[in-house]
């Protein structure tokens, strides 16, 4: 019987006990099972709030409800008159024990509560890690597979690529065209007005060559001679005779055959000599 | 010579940056950047080159026949299109692209699946106030003290403690 009391007591106190209760008088639980015939209940069942009932602050009420049956109420209380030689020991170490649970009982559950709260926080951290790492994996493969759903950007972008560089020799390739056919069509028009204007020149100088070789050296001294003997830069005749004005003729060889051949006038001689000159 | 209308997909350039790999990246800067020269190239250049004066021409070309020539075969002109012989090439690629991107779908579907079954374990658990250690070791393997390799307490090297 002592060393029942013994074990609840120190059932009551023991934190590492699975079945560490506070140390407060509370309602007797019948759901509990001490050490009985275990059957195991798995998962266990939660503890209960507030240890077993104690009369007394030592002597467990199942005791009382156990003696009722056979000497009542006052069962118990009759075997405690029951005085030895170490009843006296055994009531200096109880009153001992009753004052120390009295005194450090509170704190010490306490601790003891704390260090449970503290597994109890540990594990739980532990499952929220866990689920937080499982949901970080599923939300990676998720965002993997919508990856995989962009891939086929970069195959756009190569064909883009051939598409728009086939697209530019084309494009060049008219370009190229357009510009060789118009080279050549200009190269036409370009040689033309060229020789056309070669010509005229050439013809021009040819014509006045020729007239100024016609010019012979007899010729030039007569006319010299003429001029001197009238004496052109004195006198002149009333006859004023206009300078022949540019009327636009052409610059022809007939022209201007025409024009130096009309000169016997003798203003127009000598004028047309310091024309010549 | 009619002009083809040019074909171009849209690209999302941003969804371009995340799929490359980070080992070639200089190779997706390159692509880009010839993306971008070939754009303003192309806008550079006209689809249609300007037309020739055929008229004004044929005043004053003096050698007969030739303008007429000239545009006769100018207009008969037809200018080959470029061959391609690339975009099989990466249409083929795309293809074998497009199945390993479904195997790996599906592999991570299915790994998605096993992902799903352990959490659900994991919100399974009975509360802890009410576990043994054999219960959390199950639940939560890691806990599990390995008493094969170290059979003296503390079960774990001294550092972990």
């Amino acid at each position: 019987m002592l060393s029942r009391l013994a074990l609840h007591a120190a059932g009551a106190l023991a934190p590492a006990l699975k079945n560490a209760a506070p140390l407060a008088p509370g309602v007797l639980q019948t759901t509990r099972i001490f050490h009985t015939a275990s059957p195991r209940l798995a998962p266990l069942p939660p503890l209960p709030e507030h240890g077993g009932k104690v009369r007394h602050g030592l002597i467990p009420e199942e005791f009382f409800e156990f003696m009722y049956p056979k000497t009542g109420v006052t069962g118990p209380y009759v075997l405690g008159t029951v005085i030895t030689a170490d009843t006296f020991a055994a009531m200096s170490t109880l009153g001992l024990f009753v004052y120390i649970v009295k005194k450090y009982g509170a704190s010490v559950a306490a601790f003891a509560d704390k260090l449970r709260e503290d597994q109890l926080a540990e594990a739980e951290g532990l499952k929220q890690t866990s689920m937080k790492n499982i949901q970080d994996a599923i939300d990676l493969e998720k965002q993997q597979q919508d990856l995989v759903g962009k891939r086929h950007y970069l195959f756009d972008v190569q064909r883009n690529n051939i598409a728009m560089t086939i697209e530019l020799f084309y494009r060049e390739r008219l370009h190229k065209v357009y510009t060789e056919v118009k080279n050549r069509l200009d190269y036409h028009i370009a040689k033309q007005n060229m020789m056309r204007r070669k010509e005229q020149e050439h013809m021009i100088t040819w014509v006045e060559n020729h007239v100024v070789k016609s010019i012979s050296a007899q010729q030039e001294k007569e006319t010299i001679a003429k001029c001197i003997a009238e004496d052109v830069f004195s006198v002149t005749l009333n006859k004023n005779i206009p300078l022949k004005k540019k009327k636009k003729k052409k610059k022809t060889v007939s022209n201007t055959i025409k024009r130096l051949s009309a000169t016997p006038q003798i203003h127009t001689t000598c004028h047309w000599f310091t024309k010549i000159c | 010579m009619a002009g083809r209308k040019l074909a171009l997909k849209t690209i999302d350039w941003v969804a371009f940056g995340e799929i490359i790999p980070k080992n070639q990246k200089a190779i997706a800067n390159a692509l880009k950047s010839q993306n971008e020269f070939l754009t303003t190239r192309l806008a550079a250049l006209s689809e249609k080159p300007q037309v020739i004066n055929w008229a004004f021409y044929k005043q004053n070309v003096a050698k007969p026949g030739l303008v007429e020539d000239f545009e006769k075969k100018f207009n008969d002109l037809k200018i080959p299109i470029p061959e391609d012989k690339f975009t099989s090439l990466v249409d083929a690629e795309e293809k074998e692209d497009v199945k390993i991107g479904a195997e790996f779908v599906k592999a991570s579907n299915a790994r998605i699946v096993e992902l799903q079954k352990e959490l659900e374990k994991i919100r399974n658990i009975i509360p802890f106030e009410q576990m043994t250690i054999e219960d959390l070791n199950e639940a939560f393997p890691q806990t599990k003290l390995d008493k094969k390799n170290y059979p003296y307490w503390p079960h774990q090297p001294i550092e972990n403690l």
